[in-house]
């Protein structure tokens, strides 16, 4: 069954892999960064992921910009990673499928390290997501499996070690990488 | 800085040239990153053939956005969007998410021509009405201007590019001689972005 996770060990988690890619960052470029802070977080509100979002607004080391769309908050991605800014996406399952071309032109055609926290709004607890009830909720890995990008079940607190591997892939891969947080974070 | 808002805009004249415009642009930058998009991509490739710039097509309405990753990742250096009217109507929200993101060092310059030209020059919705001017004012960016005159660009440009972000110039421009679909080619957008990110980032050698 899955469980809540709770806004503190995604906090804390964001926080490890934002150091962890300055410090690989630094260690690939000659450019000092610009910034003190330790990264960026872009996010469209999403219901599942509130708690998370609340408990940003109050961590001084991680900017977040919020966005109207999914497709700015992916293109905004684009050019913070140009600039060489780490950087997370905090979207909901309907902000993917809006944003499906943008995430297409940007991240795929750009090859451009993509990561996204996606929210599984109305997800069961006692359902497999690809039964769902809630047509948001079932076509959300298929068309991510149609479009290639990599994705993982973030099914409780024991899975958070793979917001840090999907990061990681997404720039291995240099495109889109998703986690999809099952249940509404506490 | 003068400033203008829907309310005192001045009837449109003679398009200027939009070639002119990025030729002027091209002239003022200094080490600004530009973003071009749909039809002013094919024109600034021959007038700016630089590292420094990276074209926005495929995501249609992307390219302020894009701009706005830019600015906040490199306050050191100012970031030119050359975006169109049809374009911006795409993503016009991200109007208030630029504004609200405030980068002292973002130009949003757009290039108003009434038309969707690279599709065939199908009017816009609303077409030359459309007052971008006051839109980008109430979405709350710091300096906002038209401007219809080549002199008066010439002119204004190097105000525009000093004042404290986000500026909005609505430019009023005619129709491109190429457009993405006249004019293919051009370095693959991937390629583009490796080239930019090498130009600001200077990647230790292997």
């Amino acid at each position: 069954m899955p469980e809540s996770i709770p806004a503190t060990l995604v906090i804390d988690t964001l926080r490890d892999l934002f150091r962890e890619a300055r410090a690989a960052h630094a260690k690939e470029v000659a450019e000092p960064p610009q910034h003190s802070h330790l990264g960026w977080v872009l996010s469209v509100p999403d219901t599942h992921q509130k708690t998370v979002l609340a408990a940003l607004d109050k961590e001084e080391s991680i900017r977040v910009v919020t966005c109207a769309t999914e497709d700015e908050a992916t293109a905004i991605a684009a050019g913070l990673y140009m600039g060489g800014e780490p950087v997370v996406l905090m979207i909901q399952h309907a902000g993917l499928y809006a944003s499906i071309n943008t995430l297409r032109g940007v991240a795929m055609d750009g090859r451009i390290p993509m990561f996204y926290m996606i929210g599984l709004l109305s997800r069961e607890k006692d359902k497999d997501p690809r039964e769902s009830r809630h047509s948001m909720v079932r076509y959300c890995e298929p068309l991510l499996d149609t479009f290639g990008v990599p994705h993982a079940r973030l099914e409780g607190p024991n899975d958070v070690h793979l917001i840090p591997e999907y990061y990681r892939l997404s720039r291995e891969r240099r495109g889109p990488a998703a986690v999809l947080v099952g249940l509404e974070t506490i | 800085m003068a400033t203008a808002t829907g309310t005192d805009t001045k009837p449109m004249k003679a398009p200027m040239k939009p070639e002119d415009v990025l030729r002027v642009i091209a002239a003022g930058r200094g080490r600004a990153i530009c973003v071009p998009t749909m039809t002013t991509s094919p024109a600034w490739r021959t007038i700016a053939p630089d590292d420094l710039s990276v074209g926005c097509v495929g995501f249609m309405g992307g390219a302020s956005s894009m701009g706005l990753g830019l600015a906040l990742a490199r306050p050191d250096r100012r970031v030119i969007v050359l975006d169109g009217d049809g374009s911006l109507l795409m993503q016009l929200g991200s109007l208030a998410t630029n504004a609200g993101a405030a980068p002292r060092n973002f130009v949003h310059l757009l290039f108003k021509n009434g038309v969707y030209h690279t599709s065939g020059a199908q009017g816009i919705p609303g077409g030359l009405d459309v007052d971008f001017v006051m839109m980008a004012k109430g979405a709350g960016y710091r300096v906002v201007t038209m401007i219809d005159d080549l002199e008066e660009f010439k002119r204004r440009l190097p105000e525009l590019l000093a004042a404290g972000g986000p500026v909005f110039a609505e430019l009023h421009t005619g129709l491109a001689e190429q457009t993405p679909m006249t004019a293919r080619g051009g370095v693959a957008f991937h390629q583009q972005v490796e080239n930019l990110r090498n130009a600001l980032l200077k990647p230790r050698a292997r």
